[in-house]
């Protein structure tokens, strides 16, 4: 699995695909205040890029490549 | 882990001129002679990363096939590459409109078609 | 040869032979759409596969073939005996390229004046559709577009940019990488603002937004927002995309143009100006105390002092807090000092601003870095036609500014000019090069001339010529020489093109020699094959190689033989060694390895079996052409072609039968005229079925033409000395027709060029003969001839007798065998030199078979003095052949002899025995 949920919190592995997506909406729609870990992350589609830009997240680990963490940063709002 | 990717030519040259070049870039191919051949791999298990289609193909052509594609569950999102040539721009649209990907213009180069692979399948 | 060139060949051919089925079809039906549809799709994916070779000749002419029946299909051209005539040449052509490639490995050049004679004997069929690119360059508004595709992306419109205030979203790249940017494209490098706003729906394309925009080709910066606010969790669709990506990038247009040519319309790319990320951020409080320093920039700035403004901007940077505005734009005062130290207006913008913290106004300056970059447009970097670099005289419009597409395109509609005008229609021609010479026109800035060019084009109408747009356009441009980039036009009007280049070298071939020498344009192109060797050479290719079979049948034989030593090894395991419950185990295996060994013979013939459309699939062509040729109308019907029989059947079949069909269609069809004159429907019909009856296959050839008069038979036997006065009287008519497979016998007056081969029925009655096969004739003078081929569905298996004579063994096969007799050799005669008997009351010659092998033993008798006679039948007569003993029948696989026993045509072939030795079978026929 490329996304994998453990209590709050959800783990982004490798290169997560587009019907992740729903999966991911689902589980944040059940949570008050989710947090996100990219540290295996190496891709992650646009599907679910919006989905987390739509929730107010924690993001406890940023991933390792370095283009992908501006990336998110600029897109999840933080910086 | 190796991408997989479904050619589907009704031109057995076609076919294996593709499928060595991806083969030989460690792709695992899959291939059908038409649409309907395509299909029923699609219903039967085969769940590749990207289809590469012919348009005209008997029995069931490439446009066709790409509306059926779409409407079968676990395939909504897989990429889809119609194979064209330089005169049918006008299919490449309808294509589109159908619900593929992009397309590939005819005749095919091999490193032309890893990189348009690299582009719409990630990891490949 | 490499695995994909065999492959694309053997494709090739089944793609011709479908080619030319269709086209046969298409005759009866030309308004079958479906039937179109698949000729379309075959020339269409034939063109496709060659172009993975490097075989120029091929592709032109199955490129105009496929243009022109896309014109077909699309109701643009009409469908004519004409088109499939120059069809059908140029898929001979194909096919004889197939051939060449198969031999050679490659195409010869002697081929590429055939091949651009026969393209273009296509296109003139094909008077709609000149060129793909003509009809995009109507679009006069957008003169640069091009067809997209993966080489050539489209070329952005370079005319009247609108002065584009920079992206407000700017501001929210970081400073640090701003200026990194902004010293990227002060050295030089053009920078770009893409905005990539991807379809809602684009999820459902197979598309992933993000992967696209993350490999942004010299990706800079980017930033991704949402297009409109967030709907609740609850409520959203995770598929609908609302993303909008936003890029900067320093890579050229043309580069991104390509990266995102499957989402074209959705993005939009604007060119930067360096000064466009001059932008101070921060905090904009504590303004006015920085009044002195902006009077004393302005001081140090307008007396050159530029090392006084800088040490001054530098102490103030220092005094203050890093995250104001003020310090931000002074940050960028000494950037711009660094690499642009001459651009004072930019300096002082810059000073300017921190008088009340505004940010710098950069459209005017925008505007003037925008007019020079558009004076050195990018040039597309892949443009489809290439032009040749000649000299050129000075015209009117310098040609040096005006970039590769556009003379390509001027050159396209110079061509499209020189084509012939003969129908009123085409005039639209006219109109649509002026268009788009319009385009052009506006395209280079020369809005001077427009008046002129609708003069000529005017002129161009009014005599419904091209003559005046074509001299317009050439004194515009002046450049003849740099024109004739591509043979476009009709070559009659291009009379200085070099047209024969083949002239000059020794023809490859002898093929090839009369191709260069026959073909002509407007008359028919022929390249040396028949329409009936069209399908001769595809004939070889089974799609699994022959020999395979070949050895598996070899094995299947060995096998079958091998087996049979197990009852032998039974027999002995009782006798000899007395174990009899061994024996019986044996036999019981050997049960089981007969039954498997038999299913394994019946599964390996069944491989070998091959419909009789392998050979029936030549004739309407065949027909179609020889018909044509000889004026005469008639309509093929063929039967059960998907009858099957073993390959060799097959094959020996395609000759005989090409003679029957041919010696119908021109002996038996009368001419249309005489068919009415004689109450017969105008158009003849010849059947041709094919059929199993048990064990064989019947092949009948039916035509409703004059049949054979056995009285014209009659006398010309006579006159030829077939038959003498006695025999013409007694003969009976079967008896006369059947006189035509005499040897030696010709019914026609008059040798004609279709069938006069020199090859009569004799031939043909021998080939099928050859194969175990009967033929016969029966015919009806005035209403038609049936002629009947009776063929051995397998000529796999074949029961023999074993025979022996001098000590050695022979095998004669069983269906040419009448009885065994032993008859005393006191009731042996000499009549006329030869031996003979009297069997049940009638006369048989008897031949010794040591004399008719050139042994020189007698034939030996038995212990009580009987000789062994084997009566075989040949033809219509039953001889009897001496032997020395007769022995048990087997089943054999034959084979045929190779080599130069192949020219001994006394033996059938051979097979081996049980006990490994091999048997030689005699070919009874051949021995007389």
């Amino acid at each position: 699995m490329t996304i994998e949920f453990k209590k709050n919190q959800v783990f982004f592995k490798n290169e997560v695909g587009v019907e992740e997506a729903e999966l991911l909406l689902e589980w944040l729609q059940k949570k008050t205040a989710p947090k996100a870990d990219f540290s295996a992350c190496t891709h992650l589609h646009a599907a679910n890029l919006q989905v987390l830009m739509a929730t107010t997240l924690t993001i406890t680990a940023w991933p390792v490549d370095e283009t992908l963490t501006v990336w998110l940063q600029s897109a999840l709002g933080v910086s | 882990m190796a991408k997989t990717i479904l050619i589907v030519d009704d031109s057995a040259t076609m076919l294996m001129s593709v499928k060595s070049n991806l083969e030989m870039n460690g792709f695992k191919v899959e291939t059908a002679s038409d649409g309907v051949q395509a299909l029923n791999k699609l219903k039967s298990g085969t769940k590749p990363d990207l289809i590469i289609t012919d348009i005209n193909m008997p029995n069931m052509g490439g446009l066709e096939l790409i509306q059926n594609v779409r409407a079968l569950p676990g395939f909504r999102f897989v990429p889809i590459l119609t194979l064209t040539t330089e005169s049918q721009a006008a299919k490449r649209d309808e294509g589109k409109k159908l619900g593929a990907t992009g397309w590939l213009v005819k005749p095919i180069d091999g490193a032309d078609l890893i990189k348009v692979i690299k582009q719409v399948v990630p990891g490949a | 040869m490499n695995p994909l060139l065999q492959q694309f060949l053997s494709e090739a051919r089944d793609f011709l032979q479908g080619i030319g089925e269709k086209l046969m079809q298409l005759e009866k039906a030309p308004t079958d759409a479906s039937l179109m549809t698949e000729l379309f799709r075959y020339v269409h994916t034939l063109k496709g596969n060659s172009g993975l070779f490097e075989f120029p000749e091929m592709t032109r002419v199955l490129h105009a073939g496929e243009d022109l029946l896309d014109a077909v299909r699309n109701g643009r051209v009409r469908y004519s005996q004409e088109l499939a005539d120059r069809l059908l040449d140029a898929m001979d052509f194909v096919g004889m390229l197939c051939d060449e490639i198969e031999q050679n490995g490659a195409i010869g050049a002697v081929y590429a004046n055939d091949s651009a004679r026969l393209g273009e004997s296509l296109r003139k069929l094909n008077v709609s559709a000149h060129h793909p690119v003509e009809d995009k360059a109507n679009h006069s508004d957008n003169p640069v577009e091009t067809t997209e595709n993966l080489t050539s992306a489209p070329a952005r419109p370079e005319t009247a940019i609108p002065v584009e205030p920079p992206p407000a979203a700017l501001a929210d790249i970081p400073e640090a990488l701003r200026m990194k940017a902004y010293a990227i494209a002060q050295a030089g490098t053009p920078l770009c603002w893409l905005v990539y706003t991807p379809d809602e729906q684009c999820f459902f394309q197979g598309q992933d937004p993000f992967f696209l925009a993350r490999q942004t080709p010299e990706f800079l910066w980017g930033g991704i927002v949402s297009r409109e606010d967030w709907p609740k969790l609850a409520e959203m669709d995770a598929y609908r995309c609302l993303l909008d990506f936003h890029l900067l990038t320093s890579a050229p247009h043309t580069t991104l143009d390509e990266h995102f040519r499957y989402v074209a319309d959705q993005i939009k790319i604007q060119p930067l100006s360096p000064l466009s990320f001059i932008i101070p951020v921060g905090d904009t409080n504590g303004g006015p105390v920085y009044e002195d320093f902006v009077g004393d920039a302005l001081e140090f700035l307008e007396t050159g002092n530029f090392g006084g403004l800088e040490r001054a901007a530098l102490t103030m940077l220092e005094l203050s807090s890093p995250d104001l505005w003020f310090s931000s734009a002074l940050r960028w005062l000494l950037l711009v000092l660094e690499h642009d130290p001459d651009n004072r207006p930019v300096l002082s913008g810059i000073v300017e601003s921190l008088r009340n913290l505004d940010q710098p106004e950069w459209l005017d300056l925008q505007s003037q870095w925008q007019d020079q970059t558009v004076l050195t447009p990018t040039i597309p970097a892949a443009v489809s036609i290439e032009s040749t670099e000649t000299a050129l005289p000075s015209g009117i419009v310098s040609l040096s500014s005006i970039d590769d597409f556009v003379l390509s395109l001027l050159a396209i509609q110079r061509q499209i000019l020189l084509l012939p005008i003969t129908e009123s229609w085409q005039l639209g021609r006219i109109k649509s090069v002026a268009a788009t010479l319009q385009g052009c026109l506006k395209a280079i800035g020369e809005f001077d001339q427009l008046a002129s060019l609708a003069f000529a084009a005017e002129q161009s109408l009014v005599q419904s010529a091209a003559v005046p747009l074509l001299s317009w356009l050439d004194e515009q441009f002046h450049m003849p020489g740099k024109m004739a980039v591509q043979p476009l036009g009709s070559q009659s009007i291009e009379p200085s093109k070099p047209a024969e280049t083949v002239e000059t070298q020794p023809a490859k071939t002898a093929v090839a020699h009369e191709i260069s020498t026959t073909a002509d344009i407007d008359g028919e192109i022929k390249f040396g094959r028949r329409a009936e060797d069209v399908t001769a050479v595809g004939a070889k290719s089974l799609k699994v190689d022959q020999a395979k079979i070949d050895r598996l049948m070899n094995l299947i034989g060995e096998m079958v033989v091998s087996k049979n030593a197990l009852p032998y090894l039974a027999g002995r395991a009782e006798a000899v060694f007395g174990v009899r419950d061994l024996s019986r185990e044996i036999k019981a295996q050997y049960a089981v390895i007969n039954r498997i060994a038999e299913e394994m013979q019946d599964a390996i013939m069944q491989v070998r079996m091959m419909p009789v459309s392998f050979v029936f699939q030549r004739f309407p062509r065949l027909v179609r052409d020889t018909a044509r040729k000889l004026g005469k109308d008639i309509n093929l019907i063929m039967e059960g072609e998907d009858t099957e029989a073993d390959k060799n059947i097959i094959e020996s079949l395609g000759d005989p039968l090409i003679h029957i069909v041919r010696n119908s269609l021109d002996h038996g069809f009368e001419l249309p005229e005489i068919r009415r004159a004689i109450g017969k429907p105008m158009v003849g019909t010849l059947i041709i079925r094919a059929t199993q009856e048990s064990d064989r296959v019947i092949i009948e050839i039916i035509d409703d033409g004059k049949g054979i008069d056995p009285e014209v038979i009659k006398r010309k036997a006579y006159e030829k000395g077939i038959l003498d006065e006695m025999a013409l009287e007694r003969i009976s008519d079967q008896e006369a027709v059947n006189l035509v497979f005499a040897p030696g016998f010709s019914t026609a007056d008059v040798i004609s060029d279709l069938s006069g081969r020199g090859v009569g029925m004799d031939v043909v009655k021998t080939a099928i003969e050859k194969v175990n096969g009967a033929i016969s004739l029966v015919s009806e003078k005035g209403k038609g001839t049936k002629i009947q081929l009776s063929l051995p569905l397998s000529m796999a298996v074949t029961n023999v007798m074993i025979i022996e004579s001098d000590g050695q063994l022979f095998g004669i096969p069983m269906d040419s065998v009448v009885e065994t007799v032993r008859v005393p050799r006191a009731d042996i005669r000499m009549i006329k030199h030869s031996l003979a008997t009297v069997l049940r009351g009638r006369i048989v010659p008897l031949k010794p078979i040591n004399t008719l092998l050139e042994i020189s033993a007698p034939p030996l008798a038995n212990d009580d003095d009987e000789l062994a006679v084997l009566v075989v039948r040949l033809g219509e007569e039953s001889v009897g052949l001496l032997v020395d003993d007769f022995r048990e029948t087997v089943d054999i696989i034959l084979k045929p002899m190779s080599g130069v026993l192949a020219q001994i045509s006394a033996y059938a072939g051979s097979a081996l025995l049980g006990d490994g030795s091999v048997l030689m079978v005699l070919n009874i026929k051949e021995m007389f």
